[in-house]
């Protein structure tokens, strides 16, 4: 397990990119005395040919050499093409503690970002609230990291969040298959999200979600009651959080669950992320979960 | 415990204000932003009352420092509980003044009406003494009557009241003030009473206050002085002023003729022309202007009578009795030559010109010859120089003396030892009688002269008592035996004895070394040989004052006088040693012939009315009492003062300012503790 910073100690850190590379040095030097040592998401893929592939693909030095068929994947596409999706609407605003779901949302972005492209992978950036707002497209060149971070950096503007409608966009617009990291805190309805993560799943894209929630949020930590003002629409209603916790509460694992079964439901990876986790945690149990993912492939 | 602003307390109704603002429950006015409601249900606001007290403690202190508050506004004192116990009862002396000022309008009727309403006003579990007031102070009920017959003191003292007028003595207010505290100090069982000092009065400015000045004023002995008030001030003031003739002793017959008298005018008064008429009318009247507070010496003709002002408001005093001039025969011998009596150089020549008649006294001088064989009937005084007494004479001399004549002789080269041993009593005194001549430019000055005796007292003044310039050419010098009854009263500066006296029966012999006339010395030329002339009459009992004008009050000279007769025609027949004071002005008549004339006192008729800073000057504890309704008013205004003026000794509300502060800090404590555990809303606005 890496040492790791907590969130109250990144914040202070104001540049972005500078706390990206915090995080992945950190990262890194955990990896030497991790017990999953080598391991990257960048592995040369083979796979059993079937029927109706490509012959061209055949690795005809393995046929030589075992006998047996494999597929070989074009160069290009070893290169993993990872689109970080990252939600701007106005619910990401909030936060209870040193960091706001966007601060979380951007950091964690900025963090992968750099991690992949400091492993030669391309990596493009889409935020999105109502609808698709930047889309950046997922490229490995000099001085797209900081155009990336400076994306990310940009302050949330209002609106509220419509992800079935993003995500329908940004099916469009990503037509290379791909990692999509979704972070959200995905506060909207959510019946119509399965179908368009599966579209994008349907599209061969590797989709992982993460879904962001503050503390106070999760626990809804609030003692005195209060006018309680929706971040996206405005408005304002009276709440006692004495009497209104456990209602509250239910209804969000029941959104949450709902969530969850959706993406195992769509092969999804969901990656349950309340703002007061270290990054590096989120993104080492990523790393992890690709590499069982990346394994099970291999085994086959 | 008492409260100088108690109305303040009613501030301490306001811990209404924060038991209400703790069972009042905070409407919810936070603002919470939060991500989305989707999640949440709207709910109705909760009510603003509720019944259960919060944070109790917080309200309790915040209770506390509002009482506190109310507290030290009040003013919170203490008051003694002898101070309590004291105002349950009281002691007082009650004086009314009857001096002759209060016969000024209807003041002595304001003072009875006051005082009437005074004792009306006292209960009788309290203590009373009254007395009246003039030039001294007399008791009319007595605290030791008052502790046995308190119920009747009304009946008693009412009637008493009535009957009383004002006197014509004057104002020794001084001296009551220091009676009545002299009477509250003898007094049995006023202990732990208040002690409280009634003066009735006009408070004028002529009241005597010199008393005071000799004793520390009780503190506990509070002086309500209740002013009588006339309506005006107008008064002219008559007094004898002292004669041109007494000045001057040689008065002209002018002069010897006028009566001087002082006239003063009030102050604040607005008479300025007076007039002034003698009784028998033989005498023009004098009429003349004296502005307010002026005062003047007037000499009008006539010497004898009652001289009457008018002009100003106020006629008490406006008389002034002066009694014709009686001088006083004094029968004095000169025993020795009597053709020496037209000779400037004898002494019988200085000793008749030096006794001239003077107001009081008309010396008749005889001159007896040695040879006689005694005194002529009723001699009082004997000069002896230059002879030798025959033998009857000199015991007749010497009975003279016994009897309480006074005999002076010089001692002269005729006189033998024996004559002076015959004349004194005094056996052994050696007597150089040869003259001890000094030189022309030789003298002798007296030295050691016993001032303070009652042969030299004309000379007890320092002023006068320069013998320097008084020389001595001859004397002749005695020695006088050890434990001698002779008493040297001076000495020469050569240490001869000069002025010698002693006692012989109930008079006196007087022996002088050196004689008065020019040969001898310059005791006849110089100024001091008429001021011992009479001294010595005065030891012999003829004083050379007028004597004739006393003042109310005085004791009337009786004498042998076995008669009095009054100017209110009251014939008195006193008593051997009785002592009869002048009630009224005017003239008595002592005896068959003589008249004394008594007047009013001068400083009666200053009736402006005083300030009661005076009193307070001297140490008094003055409180001012009034006539009318609004003394209830003043004398709540006394007592708040009084309590103020604890209060500001006891300053309590500094004590309750420090709680109040502390309790303050608590509170601030408390509160920021109870907010600090109280969660906050666990948000970050965008």
């Amino acid at each position: 397990m890496p040492s790791h910073l907590d969130t109250s100690a990144l914040a202070r850190i104001r540049s972005l990119e500078l706390r990206a590379k915090v995080i992945v040095e950190g990262l890194w030097k955990g990896m030497h005395r991790s017990p999953y040592h080598g391991f990257s998401v960048e592995f040369s893929e083979y796979r059993a040919y079937v029927q109706g592939d490509d012959p061209r693909y055949i690795d005809w030095k393995v046929l030589a050499r075992s006998d047996r068929t494999f597929i070989k994947k074009f160069e290009d596409e070893t290169n993993l093409r990872c689109q970080l999706v990252v939600d701007h609407s106005r619910s990401m605003s909030f936060g209870s503690g040193p960091m706001t779901k966007a601060d979380y949302a951007a950091t964690l972005a900025a963090t992968m970002a750099l991690f992949l492209m400091q492993q030669g992978d391309a990596v493009g950036v889409t935020t999105f609230g109502q609808t698709l707002q930047e889309h950046i497209p997922a490229r490995n060149r000099p001085g797209h990291l900081r155009r990336l971070m400076l994306e990310l950096e940009k302050p949330a503007p209002a609106g509220p969040t419509s992800l079935d409608l993003s995500v329908g966009q940004l099916a469009d617009l990503v037509r290379k298959r791909g990692l999509i990291c979704l972070v959200s805190d995905l506060l909207a309805p959510v019946e119509k999200l399965e179908r368009q993560l599966g579209l994008l799943g349907a599209m061969g894209h590797d989709v992982v979600l993460f879904h962001v929630m503050d503390r106070a949020e999760i626990d809804f930590s609030f003692d005195k009651a209060a006018h309680f003002r929706d971040a996206e629409t405005g408005t304002e209603r009276f709440i006692d959080p004495a009497s209104a916790r456990e209602v509250y509460l239910n209804r969000l694992n029941v959104h949450r669950d709902f969530i969850r079964r959706a993406c195992e439901r769509q092969g999804i990876e969901y990656h349950w992320t309340p703002t007061d986790t270290p990054i590096e945690h989120v993104l080492f149990d990523f790393l992890s979960a690709r590499l069982r993912k990346k394994g099970g492939v291999a085994r086959r | 415990m008492t409260w100088l602003f108690p109305l303040y307390l009613l501030g301490g109704a306001a811990i209404i204000g924060p038991i209400l603002m703790h069972l009042r429950r905070k409407p919810p006015q936070d603002r919470v932003e939060f991500s989305s409601l989707m999640f949440l249900d709207a709910q109705t606001p909760m009510p603003v009352s509720k019944r259960r007290l919060e944070n109790w403690l917080l309200l309790l202190l915040r209770c506390l420092a509002l009482l506190l508050l109310a507290l030290m506004f009040a003013r919170p004192l203490w008051r003694s509980e002898n101070e309590d116990t004291v105002s349950q009862n009281q002691a007082t002396v009650l004086l009314l003044d009857r001096s002759a000022s209060m016969q000024r309008g209807d003041l002595w009727k304001q003072a009875i009406t006051a005082a009437t309403q005074r004792l009306e006003k006292i209960a009788l579990t309290d203590r009373l003494a009254v007395a009246t007031l003039d030039r001294e102070s007399k008791l009319l009920w007595s605290f030791d009557q008052d502790k046995t017959s308190a119920s009747t003191r009304l009946a008693a003292l009412k009637p008493q009241l009535a009957a009383m007028k004002p006197g014509w003595a004057s104002t020794d207010l001084g001296q009551a003030l220091v009676d009545a505290a002299g009477w509250f100090g003898s007094a049995q069982g006023l202990s732990g009473l208040k002690k409280r000092l009634v003066v009735i009065t006009d408070f004028q400015e002529g009241a005597r206050l010199d008393a005071l000045r000799g004793m520390v004023w009780p503190e506990n002995i509070a002086v309500e002085v209740v002013r009588v008030d006339a309506p005006n001030a107008d008064n002219f003031t008559l007094s004898l002023a002292a004669s041109a003739s007494e000045d001057t002793e040689r008065g002209d017959a002018e002069t010897r003729s006028m009566t001087r008298i002082r006239l003063s005018n009030s102050r604040d008064s607005k008479a300025s022309d007076f007039k002034l008429t003698w009784d028998k009318g033989t005498e023009p009247p004098t009429t003349g202007y004296l502005p307010p507070g002026a005062s003047r010496v007037l000499s009008l003709p006539g010497i004898a009578g009652t001289l009457t002002l008018t002009g100003d408001a106020w006629d008490f005093d406006n008389q002034i009795f002066i009694a014709p001039a009686q001088p006083k025969a004094v029968k004095i011998v000169f025993i020795g030559e009597e053709k020496t009596h037209s000779e400037a150089a004898t002494p019988l020549f200085y000793l008749s010109r030096a006794l001239q008649p003077t107001p009081s006294l008309r010396p008749e001088l005889t001159v007896v010859p040695e040879t006689a064989q005694s005194l002529p009937a009723g001699t009082e005084l004997v000069f002896i120089s230059g002879a030798r007494l025959s033998a009857p004479l000199m015991q007749s001399v010497r009975a003279l003396a016994e009897k309480g004549g006074l005999v002076i002789a010089v001692v002269t080269p005729e006189m033998k030892p024996q004559d002076l041993e015959a004349l004194t009593g005094i056996s052994g005194i050696q007597s150089d009688v040869s003259d001890k001549s000094a030189s022309s430019d030789e003298y002798q000055m007296l030295s050691e002269v016993q001032t303070t005796h009652p042969l030299l007292r004309p000379f007890a003044d320092e002023r006068l008592r320069d013998f320097t310039k008084l020389h001595f050419w001859k004397h002749r010098k005695l020695t006088l035996p050890k434990d001698s009854l002779l008493e040297v009263l001076a000495h020469f500066d050569q240490g001869d004895p000069a002025i010698l006296a002693c006692s012989l029966g109930k008079g006196r012999v007087v022996l002088l070394t050196s004689g008065w006339h020019p040969a001898d010395s310059q005791l006849a030329l110089s100024t001091k040989f008429v001021p011992l002339l009479y001294g010595w009459l005065e030891a012999a009992g003829f004083r050379n004052e007028q004597t004739a004008s006393l003042l109310v009050g005085d004791v009337l000279p009786l004498e042998a006088a076995t008669s009095i007769m009054t100017p209110d025609s009251q014939s008195l027949t006193p008593k051997p040693g009785d002592t009869i004071r002048a009630e009224v002005p005017g003239i008595y008549t002592l005896g068959k012939d003589r008249l004394i004339a008594v007047n009013i006192a001068p400083e009666e008729g200053r009736i402006t009315p005083m300030d009661l800073a005076k009193l307070r000057e001297l140490g008094v504890r003055v409180e001012e009492g009034e006539l009318d309704a609004a003394a209830s008013a003043k004398a709540e205004d006394k007592e708040r003062l009084a309590i103020t003026e604890q209060e500001a000794r006891q300053r309590a509300w500094i004590w309750l300012l420090g709680s109040l502060l502390a309790i303050l800090a608590w509170e601030t404590w408390l509160a920021g503790r109870i907010r600090q555990s109280q969660p906050q809303p666990a948000f970050t606005p965008a």
